[in-house]
């Protein structure tokens, strides 16, 4: 992909292309965006006054103020402090929700590259009827009878059923993005060379094969992350999945609709959250594919 | 995936092939829903009759009540018994005593006409939308709209709803926020706003992929041969470029009915309108397992459905993607 440079010399500034700094400028946002979430969520109450479950039940539906910058709820909550604990929550479970089927699809994937034409064929015609059925609508079928559950480890009561449920519906797609990728990396020079050259099948297959697959199923994490997010607020906002009364932001808008002519704020502001990181995310994911493509 | 067309088999007759092929298919997946549906009432907490009955009942009657129900019979039994009460178009009763066959049937209406509505909406914008991005390639305008459209799928439906009622609805009463109209005038002024909402991240998720195909389609020889023959303008357009580009909306709308299916559910519940997405959100808080029974495998036959449709559809104008 580069070429050899001698020491010393620079790269002439005419041949760098053109995407790479677009990708970089759409990566740099996104991060930033996706930094200050993080860093809110970390520092959770610094930058909030008390617990986001305090009630100021004289103060009901006040408008923004000195004390409440974004008002308070029909219970007196202070509106930004469960703003900024939802972070926590809705960051956390899309994190875990796409990162154990980052994990567990990816390897589906790479044995689905690498193996036989059965193993294949059987893997691939499993993902066809996953692609093929209303996996969301089960999702809201099942969470729904079987209510949220207990915590498990540090996750919280309705936390686990998202995780599990993210990772049946998107493990498919890291394994057919891994599975493409795979086939095509494998038959590429460098690894014919290797395996001439006499390296050990894994060896080939971890140093060779799988890191110049894995790049486009990075840029899918990041989307994943953000629509991880999008799809629990809009569980919790339908009533599954995390409980009602969290500060979460799905669950927060719900909360809010019925006085959405007067506080109007106590909508747009969870959602502007959403959208927010999610969006920062792509960009994350959309600047990576960038590079990656330069 | 480009299997020759054998002989001189017409459209007709490679559709139908791919449709009895594609009908046995359904027939396996069917089977498959089923069993997962079934598998929740199984897994669902409580028991059917005790949840009936209510909590007072002797346990006379609810064993009574589930000898009736059959709920004392070996599981593969159920199982068939449910099969069998499916295929007469028994999905059983409702916690409220209801027929969930009849629930279905005042409520499918809304469900569909949202449905139809987010695509009317949907489709012109994600065919423009991609053209547009298409015959730009690479330029400022195909960037902003590729961000665009990137941006537009984080947009939560249900806070694009709220934002719709209380910036437009809300001050201007053009539009009514809750319900379906009954008058065409009143139908079609309340299904605006829902449709509005659903389209935006359908047309997102359309306009990402419709875009390559429609560059595929413009880098092609036949157009090159069209256009070297003079053909231009809209008779280009229409004729070999918007023809060959059906195929794809078609596939990719049928792939994503699921998602579709998820995304009414969110606009029922965002406008208040009684359709199927409603009643299976109330009866899954309710536990009523057969009316979420009813409610899932329906949508579950829809998707199939819709997805062999596509295929076969696609197949008549195209005989060329005829899977082998």
């Amino acid at each position: 992909m580069t070429a050899t440079l001698k020491a010393g010399e620079e790269v002439p500034r005419t041949r760098q292309p053109r995407r790479r700094r677009r990708g970089d400028g759409k990566l740099a946002v996104g991060a930033v965006i996706v930094g200050l979430f993080v860093l809110a969520a970390i520092f959770a109450p610094l930058i909030t006054s008390g617990h986001p479950a305090d009630q100021d039940l004289l103060n009901r539906l006040a408008p923004p103020s000195q004390a409440h910058i974004l008002g308070t709820d029909q219970l007196g909550r202070d509106e930004w402090t469960r703003l900024v604990h939802a972070i926590r929550i809705d960051l956390r479970v899309a994190a875990l929700g796409s990162l154990i089927p980052a994990i567990l699809g990816s390897l589906i994937g790479i044995v689905a590259g690498l193996g036989n034409h059965w193993l294949d064929a059987a893997i691939m015609r499993t993902s066809d009827i996953v692609v093929s059925l209303p996996l969301f609508v089960f999702f809201i079928a099942l969470v729904g009878l079987l209510g949220p559950g207990t915590g498990f480890l540090f996750l919280d009561p309705g936390e686990l059923p998202l995780i599990i449920g993210f990772t049946v519906i998107s493990w498919v797609v890291y394994a057919r993005l891994l599975r493409s990728e795979v086939r095509r990396v494998r038959s590429m020079d460098y690894v014919r060379a290797a395996r001439l050259g006499g390296l050990p099948r894994w060896r080939v297959i971890t140093w060779h094969i799988v890191p110049n697959a894995i790049g486009q199923s990075i840029v899918y994490f990041f989307v994943d992350v953000g629509l991880a997010v999008v799809a629990i607020s809009t569980l919790s906002f339908l009533g599954v999945g995390i409980p009602i009364g969290t500060p979460e932001w799905g669950s927060m808008i719900q909360a809010g609709r019925n006085v959405i002519q007067t506080n109007w704020w106590l909508i747009a502001a969870p959602g502007a959250a959403i959208a927010l990181i999610g969006m920062g995310l792509a960009l994350i994911g959309d600047g990576l594919d960038d590079r990656i493509k330069s | 995936m480009f299997g020759t067309v054998k002989g001189r088999e017409g459209r007709f007759v490679v559709a139908m092939r791919v449709l009895l092929g594609r009908l046995f298919q359904l027939i396996l997946v069917l089977l498959a829903v089923t069993l997962v549906v079934f598998v929740l009432t199984q897994i669902a907490p409580g028991d059917a009759a005790r949840l009936r009955l209510g909590p007072r009942a002797s346990p006379e009657a609810v064993s009574e009540l589930r000898h009736q129900l059959g709920l004392d019979r070996g599981l593969p039994r159920q199982y068939l018994a449910y099969i069998i009460r499916v295929l007469h178009g028994d999905f059983g009763t409702s916690i409220d005593g209801q027929h969930v066959s009849s629930i279905i049937g005042q409520r499918i209406g809304d469900t569909l006409w949202l449905l139809l509505g987010t695509l009317m909406f949907a489709v012109p914008a994600a065919l423009i939308l991609a053209w547009t991005a298409a015959w730009f390639r690479d330029r400022t305008v195909d960037h902003a709209i590729r961000l665009g459209v990137l941006l537009a799928m984080f947009l939560p439906a249900f806070w694009v709803g709220f934002l719709l009622i209380r910036l437009v609805a809300m001050p201007t009463g053009w539009f009514p926020v809750a319900d379906l109209g009954s008058g065409p005038g009143d139908l079609i002024r309340s299904l605006v706003l829902p449709s509005v909402t659903g389209a935006i991240l359908l047309t997102a998720i359309l306009v990402r992929s419709l875009r390559s195909s429609l560059i595929d389609v413009l880098d092609s020889e036949y157009i090159a041969v069209a256009r070297s023959l003079g053909v231009g303008g809209s008779t280009l357009i229409v004729r070999h470029v918007l023809r060959n580009a059906v195929g794809p909306v078609l596939t990719l709308l049928a792939l994503n009915v699921g998602y579709l299916f998820f995304g009414v559910v969110i606009l029922e519940a965002t406008f208040n309108i009684p359709g199927l997405g409603s009643a299976l959100v109330e009866a899954s808080a309710k536990r009523d397992v057969y009316t979420v029974q009813g409610i899932t495998l329906l949508f579950a036959a829809g998707v199939v459905l819709a997805n062999i449709l596509g295929e076969t559809v696609v197949s008549m104008l195209d005989p060329r993607t005829v899977s082998t």
